[in-house]
């Protein structure tokens, strides 16, 4: 038996497996609402067999969110991305621990439109415990989860997690999820999912969903975002990050915090990229 | 004397994990606990403890799993159960 050095060369799977208990106890502790998603915590029939998960995703009732910052902070985490910087959506930040690694906290989950508080009463409304490392974890139900992990592949460009969520289901099945999809407002995303896209053309997301499913440039990908941006503020807001560097991302780039000048250089490679983007197009019109 | 794994105790073995041949288990006292690797016959023991009773249930359930003389891993597994109870994942009652 040994301790501490060998558990942190443990395999992620382990680490990964061990943290969804931590993360929960440190939530039972504190009547903190979260659900587990992906990797173990997703049912037997939903993924390919032997995948292994590298980090912890955690769903938590955003007016939970705070005391489970507090909470993971409380026990050595370290917050490493913000929710502003942590993805197109800002609805994820991530937490870094020596020894239980990466935990991504989401307040909602990409493709979903409603209210996120309202959001995760529909997705806890039929979770279920299940046990990861031994340890109860609520989990959301079979419909859900397929549905979750459609949404996560839209936005990944399409993954095998498809084939099994969805491609896997019988029509029944099927048809509760996009009820489940109706019912969160989640119909454009899911629709980008199972190659249903051009049936919502006119959907002020389907620019951002046709962008995960094909890729583009980033100026693609802004022109996207702002047409998804509900408000006049959201857009304002967008188009002020977009000339802004993601020092989160920057930071874990260098492997320490950017100083000044690594910002100044990385702004001047930003400018180049965006104007290099912008003559390739005139170029190309 | 009964012995049990602690309630406050995750764990996690191979059989989870889709690891090796080599018995391997990683348990932890959440959430402030060090990850704590068991292997082999320590795991053996682990599993053996996972469905607590007296120290010769646990002793003659470890020697079933490894095929092992129950009189020779007597002192062994004695010794391993008095070390995880010291550090707090395995409970007395």
């Amino acid at each position: 038996m040994s301790e501490h050095e060998e558990g942190r060369t443990a395999p992620i799977a382990a680490r990964v497996h061990l943290a969804h208990a931590v993360v929960q106890k440190l939530a039972d502790d504190r009547s903190i609402d979260v659900l587990h998603l992906k990797g173990p915590a997703v049912l037997p029939g939903l993924r390919a067999e032997g995948r292994q998960s590298s980090d912890v995703d955690v769903l938590v009732r955003p007016s939970h969110l705070e005391r489970l910052v507090e909470a993971l902070e409380s026990i050595g985490f370290e917050q490493r991305t913000d929710f502003s910087t942590g993805s197109v959506f800002a609805h994820a930040a991530n937490w870094w621990h020596d020894d239980w690694g990466w935990v991504d906290v989401h307040t909602h989950w990409p493709g979903v439109s409603i209210d996120a508080e309202q959001a995760f009463d529909v997705l806890a409304r039929t979770s279920a415990p299940r046990q990861i490392a031994h340890w109860d974890c609520p989990v959301p139900d079979r419909t859900a989860q397929r549905l979750i992990l459609v949404l996560h592949s839209a936005r990944s460009g399409g993954t095998t997690d498809l084939d099994h969520a969805w491609l896997g289901a019988d029509p029944e099945e099927q048809a509760e999820v996009r009820a489940l999809a109706k019912e969160l407002d989640a119909e454009v995303a899911l629709a980008a999912g199972i190659g249903e896209l051009e049936l919502h053309r006119g959907a002020p997301t389907y620019l951002l969903w046709r962008y995960f499913a094909e890729g583009g440039s980033r100026l693609d990908e802004w022109r996207a975002r702002l047409a998804a941006a509900p408000t006049v503020r959201a857009k304002a807001e967008l188009l002020t990050a977009a000339m802004r560097v993601n020092q989160d991302h920057l930071r874990m780039e260098l492997g320490r915090p950017p100083t000044r000048e690594d910002l100044r250089e990385r702004q001047k490679v930003r400018v180049r990229k965006a104007l290099s983007e912008l003559s390739s197009r005139v170029r190309r019109s | 004397m009964r012995y049990r794994i602690a309630d406050d105790v995750a764990w996690v073995s191979q059989e989870d994990l889709d690891g090796g041949d080599v018995p391997t288990a990683y348990l932890t006292r959440v959430p402030r606990g060090m990850p704590i690797l068991l292997e082999g016959s320590g795991c053996v023991v682990w599993l053996a403890l996972a469905d607590g009773g007296t120290l010769e249930e646990v002793t003659e359930s470890a020697a079933a799993m490894t095929g092992a003389n129950v009189e020779e891993i007597r002192d062994d597994v004695a010794d391993l159960v008095d070390q995880l109870v010291v550090i707090g994942v395995v409970r007395e009652e």
